[in-house]
């Protein structure tokens, strides 16, 4: 049985009860279980398949997304993107649900590639006026039409680590960040909102 | 510190990308055929100037794409930026 336990928890005691810290302008936690799946093809029946089964359009334009009431798709690159559902939810049935899915018309029909990378990203909410001064001391990234854009994504670096950031609403942001480096930036972000 | 236009993300910080070396040296068709120097030169040997440089580079921390770059080494003025298999847009 896999273990789906908050990456943040067992770091950071004061956030043990629901993973949520609180700042004078920003309000950061940690989502789970959230179910996300890396989509990897170029074909158009790959696009089409995917459109099938998830009932969504994969976002073609560079750095934007796209979702429906259950699903969020962002785009990685010309043939990369991430799916992820919009709440959390029961991983144990709905994953394997979709997962099954898509390998079995996706993989096994060699349109594409699909990767559970459910436990390979913590995806850290952070919302609040000072989301972007947040994020600006510590990434090189310009964030002037970022902010001001709803379903905006990027793939960047925030304090030395890889990370998707998406923009779910104004002052409203998903961060992505590997587990392995998910309390590094935790630490980080913390310590950062806490100056600003 | 520059800032590089990524053919697929748009502008981005160079800290995003990686250097790939020298752009278009084509694979031998029969290495085999080759003297040990020949090989040498094919796999170590690059130009390196000062000057106007065709180069590839990779956005390691975007969207992992490789892309070919005209760079004048002595300033960093980037003069052309096009995806891989594409012709340079100047000779």
């Amino acid at each position: 049985m896999p273990d789906w336990n908050s990456a943040i928890k067992k770091i950071d005691n004061d956030a043990a009860s629901v993973n949520t810290k609180h700042h004078s302008e920003l309000f950061i936690s940690e989502v789970e279980p959230i179910i996300k799946l890396n989509l990897r093809g170029k074909s158009r029946d790959f696009l089409s398949m995917v459109g099938k089964i998830l009932n969504i359009i994969l976002p073609t334009e560079a750095n934007t997304s796209t979702n429906n009431e259950y699903i969020t798709a962002l785009w990685f690159s010309p043939d990369e993107w991430l799916i992820f559902k919009n709440n959390v939810t029961n991983r144990d049935t709905e994953e394997i649900k979709i997962e099954e899915n898509l390998f079995k018309n996706i993989s096994q029909k060699k349109l594409g590639s699909v990767t559970n990378v459910s436990d390979q990203f913590v995806l850290i909410n952070i919302q609040g006026k000072n989301v972007y001064e947040l994020l600006s001391s510590g990434c090189p990234f310009n964030f002037n039409d970022f902010k001001n854009k709803k379903g905006a994504v990027t793939q960047t670096i925030l304090n030395h680590t890889d990370v998707i950031i998406y923009n779910e609403e104004i002052n409203k942001i998903n961060l992505f960040v590997r587990r392995s480096f998910s309390e590094h930036l935790w630490s980080w972000i913390n310590d950062c909102a806490s100056r600003l | 510190m520059f800032l590089i236009n990524c053919p697929y993300c748009g502008e981005r910080d160079q800290s995003e990308f990686s250097a790939g070396g020298e752009a278009h040296i084509v694979r031998p068709k029969q290495p085999t055929e080759l003297s040990d120097d020949q090989w040498a030169e094919f796999l170590f040997m690059r130009k390196n100037i000062k000057g106007v440089q065709f180069e590839r580079w990779n956005h390691a921390h975007g969207c992992r794409k490789w892309f070919n770059m005209i760079r004048d080494t002595s300033n960093d003025k980037i003069q052309a930026v096009y995806k891989m298999g594409e012709k340079p847009p100047i000779k």
